[in-house]
């Protein structure tokens, strides 16, 4: 079987600038004296197939918002590979809608956007507004939603679009107990049609019946990776073990888990150029340099002649 | 050249995409107005009439531009220069105002500045062919000169996307720009020939002005309705243009394609 997404050796890495200018300089200047790195993912490496259902655990920080960006292929990764093989799909609560428009238009704006044509948009309408379920209010503007409102719009256009992967990000923490039901049966749906699902949550009994295998970050490493039940098991006494901690414990836990964060990523082989892109370099040099010259030259030409 | 392809060809396969954003775009944009998509031809209107008061009747006292009278001369360049100046600020602004939109699916986003384009095409369309009729009317029209229309719409086109794909992509690095262009837009339209004739301008001083590439726009509009002179006829200024507007084309796309995969992290 086809692995659906492939992580290898994923780091993702976040500079911190102290200066907005800083910022600048390290894009156009090449500054040799290089920004303070945060590691957001340290060396992930997994592979998901296809059908399987992901949980995604951990605590705050640990990296599991990162990388469902990472799934969803929105932000790149700073080392490694990530390979994904499918149409991925993230639903999040801050899915970017767009405030100022209704709730209709929303939909149609997340459809066109998504490739979708003003029939097969017709024809989803019904559906998507009835899993939203926000009644009238899908003609009020975004702003005036409240969260639970939003994050079921987002979720209700977002498998309705018929993604292959699906990545779930704490989307369902602010459904009450009917549409927590009605979007495990969704996914259950697509789950049967072997899609596959990463499903982030801090809720372990979601997890614990929903999931097949679950993914546990600490501090943006991988601390286990496995069946759900096993894996489970020992986060839920990990966390027991942590919250039992004195306060001060806790503090000194977390810290050196951030700086361990801001610790070099260990370089395994040095990291080869791209091979063959060089002459496509010198084609788009060369073209910019000629136009620079004729303009110049005609430029002193018009100066000439008068 | 090879960003520029990359660029290019999605322009042309997601050109019904364009389209679909673009009309729901206009929808909405004027949904909350009583006046609705009026205002896309109240505000060209208003400016118009504003600029043909002070600097027609005002201070040239109402006296023609040659043979032709000075409301039509200002027509033909001000309309042209009515829809770059709001496509240059929401050209610039395309990218990081969808941002949070597109970041959470896979989008073409160097599509963007075309959208932004094709948003105020249709009132830039309607007043163009009232302008021309208007000029038929009053007996001023050049004639055979009008083919060459669809050649400086074409010049338009290319140089105004070349800059806003520039400036989109470079305002998400640094959001200044956005204020940048503002600026510049608003005191081009005095660097140009809109709203005065040049004629009387020290020649030298006319080329420096000549070298920003919209004069050669608005100027060739102009040439094109009531003018009486080719494209071909300065085939230096013409060399000229258009190694500005692909440089700024080839610059543009090579830096959009290197960054818009960092876009969500820039911001």
């Amino acid at each position: 079987m086809e692995p659906k997404v492939i992580f290898k050796d994923v780091s993702k890495s976040y500079k911190i600038y102290n200066k907005q200018s800083d910022k600048l300089k390290e894009l156009f200047l090449f500054n040799r004296r290089k920004a303070k790195q945060f590691h957001a993912l340290r060396h992930i490496s997994f592979e998901v197939y296809e059908g399987e259902v992901v949980g995604v655990v951990g605590l705050n920080g640990a990296g599991k918002s990162t990388l469902s960006n990472l799934v969803a292929q929105i932000i790149p990764p700073s080392t490694g590979e990530v390979i994904i093989n499918g149409e991925p799909s993230l639903i999040a609560i801050a899915i970017g809608l767009n405030n100022q428009l209704s709730g209709i238009d929303n939909i149609k704006m997340k459809c066109l956007m998504h490739g979708l044509n003003n029939e097969e948009i017709q024809r989803l309408m019904p559906s998507i507004m009835e899993f939203a379920d926000i009644g009238d209010f899908i003609h009020q503007p975004v702003k005036n939603y409240s969260s639970g409102m939003k994050s079921r719009l987002g979720f209700a256009i977002s498998i309705h679009t018929n993604p292959d992967i699906l990545i779930v990000d704490e989307a369902l923490s602010v459904g009450d107990k009917t549409f927590y039901r009605k979007c495990i049966d969704k996914m259950n749906e697509f789950k049967e049609r072997g899609k596959t699902i990463f499903f982030i949550s801090h809720s372990e009994s979601q997890v614990r019946n929903f999931c097949d295998k679950v993914l546990w970050l600490e501090y943006g490493e991988v601390r286990q990776f496995g069946e759900s039940a096993a894996v489970l098991d020992e986060y839920t006494r990990y966390v027991k073990d942590f919250n039992a901690m004195p306060n001060g414990d806790k503090k000194l836990f977390k810290e050196a888990g951030l700086k361990r964060q801001y610790e070099p990523l260990v370089q395994k082989e040095p990291r080869q150029k791209p091979q063959g892109g060089g002459w496509k370099k010198a084609i788009e040099y060369t073209t910019a340099f000629v136009l620079y010259v004729a303009a110049l030259i005609s430029a002193f030409l018009m100066l000439w002649n008068v | 050249m090879i960003a520029l392809s990359t660029v290019l060809k999605e322009q042309v396969s997601h050109i019904r995409l364009i389209f679909r954003v673009s009309v729901n775009d206009i929808k909405s944009r004027y949904q909350s107005h009583y006046l609705g998509g009026l205002w896309q031809f109240l505000n060209p209107l208003l400016q118009i009439s504003v600029y043909w008061f002070v600097f027609g009747l005002g201070i040239r006292g109402g006296s023609p531009v040659g043979d032709v009278p000075f409301f039509l001369w200002l027509i033909t360049g001000l309309i042209p220069w009515l829809y770059i100046a709001p496509v240059l600020n929401q050209g610039t602004k395309s990218i990081s105002s969808k941002i949070n939109m597109v970041s959470k699916m896979k989008f073409p986003v160097s599509i963007l500045p075309t959208i932004a384009m094709l948003n105020n095409v249709v009132p830039f369309v309607v007043m163009m062919t009232i302008g021309i009729i208007l000029v038929i009317v009053n007996g001023v029209f050049s004639g055979i000169y009008i083919l060459q229309l669809p050649y400086y719409l074409l010049c338009m086109a290319v140089l105004v996307y070349s800059v806003t794909l520039l400036t989109a992509t470079l305002s998400i690095v640094a959001r200044d720009i956005q204020l940048v262009v503002q600026s510049i837009v608003r005191f081009m339209m005095f660097l140009l020939p809109i709203l005065w004739n040049m004629s009387n301008l020290n020649a030298v001083l006319i080329v420096f002005l000549k070298l920003n590439p919209f004069f050669y726009i608005i100027e060739g509009v102009r040439a094109s309705i009531i003018g009486h002179t080719w494209f071909f006829e300065d085939m230096t200024y013409t060399v000229y243009f258009w190694s500005i507007a692909l440089l700024l084309l080839v610059v543009a796309s090579s830096l959009h394609v290197k960054f818009r995969n960092h876009f969500v992290d820039l911001m």
